[in-house]
């Protein structure tokens, strides 16, 4: 059953990676180019012209995806995801022009010509968010709680948080922590044996601050964090001084859970 | 109790700051009962304002020394606080750093206190305490105390993934003239022992998977520039020596800060040497990474590097008949030489050219400096020079004046 859609219609899917194959599956099936994909989520008030919902189906999302491995590499196809996770504006349609040629191609080998624009795109796309992978497994700050676990807050550009698991499942394997993404609102907690995903609800945390009520905090905490910042002070050269340097490696919107760029009321907190 | 900790650490990791090497790269651990792991690609964890990365929690043991290193802060003569961890204290900051993800691990330095001996045994037994008892797997780098005995550094080598034995100055005869305890030999000596050990720990370890590992993360130095008249000539030569003879991971250049001012053996000035500091830190990126060798850099007629451009520059305006590049044809190794191009898109030009011609907008997206390269490339769209550029011209064009050089520059 094939129907023929104008020409500039455009697809909403629900947000989820698997949501977005079924509108790859989908524009395949209908032979049209999207005018648009967004997420229901995002801007949706705004969206003029027709469109269509598209439904989540698992089983179509699957066949996108094993269809994609049967034309790359595991190793490729797993960058097709890590892009999509940047959450950029036009990441959808990008992806779908890169899609598009890559089912198209006969050579086997397409998804590797970096001279092609969409390519190399997608493969910078990638490295966005790797980058940014990479630099939280740095800018993460736990804060110990009574109970022993230990508790970070993020708000990084790109949706990394899932991608943050293994890293910190392997650096801390006996201790139990919740790394909690504030702005997308869901966390991961490892529980000494695996990571699960979890929606905080109460209010012992500060979103804004990212910092436990006093109650539920370790006694020691406050202590280390105060010797951190000391540290962060002390070992500051000042004939050195260059903060735009320093704002280059650590841009300041990563600044907002770091105790050490925060303390009210002078250098020590 | 808390107030005394915190005293010592601003004393501590203050008096440790002027040691420049930080990287937590080059080793793999983990283990499943322990706290920690260490990544091959090693993770900053926060930036001073200084632009300098934290990766280690990067302190000293002590700051009371038996020495009197002319450019040192902690040297006795100096009336300065001292003060002084215990292994337990030293063992307890560093975990609770770890846990709470500040740190990617511990960088443990110290005075010269008693002996070199007992000194290099107190840093030993912080790294045996983490690794043993606290089951610590996150990075560890220790400094060999010059004149330690062989056995310490032996026993230091199986806990520590980095040992650094610092050169300070450039040249022997300086350096026995601003610190009149040391010598080359002081220095060379526990370098080649681990250089050694670490050999030796490779091979066995091809043979045994079991085998204990040694400083696996290789060994690295320090050296003071501008403290000292040496050339750059003679550093970028001992670095050279270094990382062939030695087999080092890194040497660091650090700019004299002048902490003792009343010091008259060293020079007066008025700011760190940074620009000529940076200058090094690329001539050494050159030889690391894009296959230079120290004399083609710097030779007996140009001593020095020209402050106002890169290296990478320098040499290709002395050597224009090796220029233009033809980014279609030419070997890896000859890309990498241009002027504005980087080891990463070097890659990408070689593992593309099959798909196609390389144009000037493909070179733009991958991060090449065309301002720089397109008087040393032929491409797509630069079939051929249109003119002969002479070295001259190009160095004209290039060092239009600019932002003032000198304060805000790139350390790495």
């Amino acid at each position: 059953m094939t129907r023929i859609l104008s020409e500039n219609t455009g697809y909403l899917y629900d947000g989820t990676f698997d949501g977005f194959l079924c509108v790859i599956f989908k524009a395949f099936e209908y032979r049209s180019e999207p005018a648009f994909i967004l997420p229901q989520n995002r801007n949706t008030q705004m969206v003029l012209g027709d469109f269509i919902k598209v439904v989540t189906d698992p089983e179509k999302a699957k066949r996108v995806w094993h269809g994609l491995g049967n034309c790359t590499n595991q190793r490729n196809t797993r960058l097709v995801h890590v892009a999509f996770l940047s959450e950029l504006p036009e990441v959808e349609m990008l992806m779908w022009r890169y899609l598009k040629k890559v089912f198209r191609d006969k050579s086997g080998r397409f998804y590797l010509n970096m001279l092609d624009d969409d390519v190399f795109e997608l493969v910078q796309t990638a490295r966005k968010v790797k980058k940014e992978v990479h630099r939280f497994h740095g800018f993460i700050r736990f804060q110990k709680t009574a109970d022993g676990m230990y508790f970070a807050p993020i708000d990084p550009d790109h949706n990394i948080l899932r991608l943050l698991a293994p890293h910190f499942k392997s650096r801390f394997p006996r201790q139990k922590w919740v790394i909690y993404d504030t702005r997308r609102n869901y966390g991961l907690y490892y529980d000494c044996s695996m990571v699960r995903e979890i929606i905080l609800d109460d209010h012992k945390i500060n979103f804004h601050s990212g910092n436990l009520a006093k109650e539920v905090k370790d006694l020691d905490e406050d202590y280390y964090c105060s010797l951190w910042k000391h540290y962060y002070d002390a070992v500051n050269i000042l004939e050195r001084k260059n903060h735009r340097q320093m704002k280059n490696f650590m841009p300041k919107r990563y600044w907002k859970y770091l105790p050490e760029k925060n303390k009210p009321g002078g250098t020590t907190g | 109790m808390k107030q005394k900790i915190l005293k010592k650490l601003d004393i501590l990791a203050d008096a440790a700051k002027y040691d420049v090497s930080c990287s937590s790269s080059g080793s793999s651990r983990s283990g499943k009962d322990g706290v920690g792991n260490s990544v091959k690609a090693g993770v900053c964890h926060s930036f001073t304002e200084d632009g300098r990365c934290i990766s280690l929690l990067k302190i000293l043991f002590t700051n009371h020394c038996i020495y009197d290193c002319a450019y040192c802060v902690n040297r006795s003569s100096n009336d300065i606080k001292r003060s002084g961890f215990t292994v337990e204290e030293m063992v307890d900051l560093t975990i609770n750093f770890y846990k709470r993800n500040y740190i990617e691990g511990l960088f443990l330095s110290s005075g010269v206190m008693v002996s070199p001996d007992y000194t290099m045994e107190r840093l030993t037994a912080v790294a045996r305490r983490l690794r043993q008892q606290e089951k610590f797997n996150g990075y560890i780098h220790l400094k060999a105390i010059p004149g330690a005995s062989p056995d310490l550094l032996a026993e230091a080598g199986l806990y520590a993934d980095r040992l650094s034995v610092n050169i300070e100055i450039p040249s022997e005869q300086n350096l026995k003239l601003l610190a009149p305890e040391k010598n080359f030999p002081s220095v060379y000596d526990p370098m080649n022992q681990i250089h050694q050990a670490i050999s030796i720990s490779k091979e066995e370890r091809k043979k045994y998977k079991k085998a204990p590992r040694f400083v696996p993360a290789g060994q690295s130095t320090q050296l003071i520039v501008g403290a000292s008249p040496e050339s750059d000539l003679q550093i970028l030569r001992l670095a050279s020596g270094f990382y062939k003879e030695q087999n080092l991971k890194r040497v660091y250049y650090s700019g004299f800060i002048p902490v003792n001012t009343s010091d008259k053996r060293l020079p007066a000035i008025q700011q760190p040497p940074l620009l000529r500091e940076n200058r090094l830190y690329q001539a050494d990126w050159l030889m690391r990474f894009y296959q230079f060798s120290y004399n083609e850099i710097v030779d007996e007629n140009n001593q020095n590097l020209d402050p106002g451009m890169d290296p990478k520059l320098a040499f290709a305006l002395r050597n224009p008949q090796l220029f233009p590049v033809d980014l279609d044809k030419a070997p890896y190794e000859m890309i990498l030489r241009v002027p504005g191009i980087g080891v990463r898109s070097a890659k990408i030009i070689v593992a593309n050219r099959r798909f196609g011609r390389i144009g000037l907008s493909h070179l733009k997206k991958m991060g090449v400096a065309l301002n720089r390269a397109k008087y040393f490339i032929l491409c797509r769209d630069i079939p051929s020079p249109s003119r002969v550029l002479y070295p001259e011209q190009v160095r004209r064009k290039l060092l239009k004046p600019k932002s003032p050089l000198g304060k805000q520059l790139s350390l790495f």
